[in-house]
């Protein structure tokens, strides 16, 4: 659940909750057979989309092994169903939580941000075909929130990032 | 082609089995704590921490680093025993089936969300026939009595049968850093009793890389 609407029920006993508390809720609770669809469609796509990505992976990276290409697309597979449940429910943290250092590292270990890179944008091109651009609008959060667990963020040019 | 389909096993994709918020589960009314296969996990108070050495230091004086190694070997075989069960149950193959990579993210994991800090894995000596463990954030190191050589025993004692059960070597473990003494980190030396005894009288007066070079220029 997010964490404003579950901070909000923890209210109960200090007062009713104000009006954009009740917002924030019934937007949840309205949004939810939306969400609802949308996992549906995931789920019913699942295959599809990641068969698509896959199919196009293999013609961009032709130089890349079989056996790193699968990893990528399995840990995606992964990444999505745990999108996909963070979008249920509305919360980034449990997308993060979930793939909180182990899939980075994992990256890292197998030298795999260039296949996962070019995995993620024709991921993204196929989510944009399969999902509503409203679907997408609760879907995308999570993406990026996992994105933002493994893949380089561009860091600003900054004096501590130069080292100066 | 990559059939994707067939990248599923069960229809499953094993994530992060020891990811903390999917592992660790707590009943507050029976005030329990339990991991997700409901196994019963103990929480050690500092104080407890802390009264477990000071009271050993008390009756058994210097025999405590032994008694706190014996008792980190003991647990370390169960915790060893554990940690295959549940591993191989998740990701449905037998750990030595698993890659290095996966191997070392599950026990790093695991060591975080037991709350005994980070640990990550140098392999520099590898090819000397030492593994080198590092670790940061303990407990056992934060809490024990300040000593002038390293004193995280009860982890060493892990570590060593941890290994030892993993490698089906009988491998001892010596810590020649330790955050205690305001090291970065604590370096757990892993390798075969022989050939690091003579390490044991080196951790009181020479750095790391130093013990390394006489543990390797031995042979």
């Amino acid at each position: 659940m997010h964490p404003k609407i579950e901070s909000a029920f923890n209210e109960a006993e200090n007062r009713y909750l104000h009006p954009e508390e009740l917002g924030i809720i019934t937007q949840y609770v309205e949004s939810l057979p939306k969400r609802m669809h949308a996992y549906c469609t995931l789920r019913d796509k699942e295959m599809t989309i990641m068969q698509q990505v896959a199919d196009q992976l293999v013609k961009t990276l032709p130089g890349e092994t079989t056996e790193a290409l699968e990893r990528s697309i399995k840990n995606a597979l992964l990444v999505m169903r745990y999108c996909a449940m963070g979008m249920l429910l509305n919360n980034e943290a449990f997308v993060k939580e979930r793939l909180h250092t182990w899939m980075g590292q994992s990256m890292k270990a197998y030298h795999s941000q260039t296949v996962d890179s070019a995995l993620y944008e024709l991921l993204t091109q196929s989510l944009n075909q399969s999902l509503t651009p409203q679907q997408l609008s609760f879907f995308n959060p999570m993406l990026a929130a996992a994105q933002a667990e493994f893949l380089p963020q561009d860091q600003p040019l900054t004096a501590a990032a130069l080292g100066w | 082609m990559i059939s994707v389909a067939d990248l599923l096993v069960n229809d499953r994709i094993p994530g992060s089995y020891f990811a903390t918020d999917a592992y660790v589960r707590s009943d507050l009314e029976m005030g329990l704590l339990e991991n997700r296969q409901g196994d019963r996990l103990i929480a050690l108070p500092e104080t407890l921490i802390q009264a477990i050495y000071s009271g050993l230091d008390k009756e058994t004086g210097q025999a405590s680093r032994l008694v706190l190694f014996n008792c980190g070997r003991w647990w370390g075989k169960n915790f060893y025993a554990r940690f295959c069960a549940e591993v191989t149950d998740y990701y449905g193959i037998p750990l030595s089936n698993m890659a290095m990579v996966e191997f070392m993210q599950a026990l790093q994991q695991c060591w975080i969300t037991h709350g005994w800090g980070k640990v990550d894995l140098d392999q520099s000596y590898q090819h000397r026939g030492f593994l080198v463990i590092k670790g940061w954030n303990s407990a056992f190191a934060r809490l024990a009595l300040k000593h002038e050589q390293p004193v995280c025993y009860l982890e060493a004692g892990i570590l060593a049968a941890f290994f030892s059960q993993l490698t089906g070597k009988d491998l001892h473990c010596i810590q020649t850093t330790c955050e205690s003494m305001g090291a970065d980190c604590n370096r757990f030396v892993l390798g075969l009793a022989k050939r690091l005894e003579p390490a044991e009288t080196m951790v009181t007066n020479l750095a790391h890389d130093a013990i390394m070079q006489a543990l390797c220029g031995e042979n």
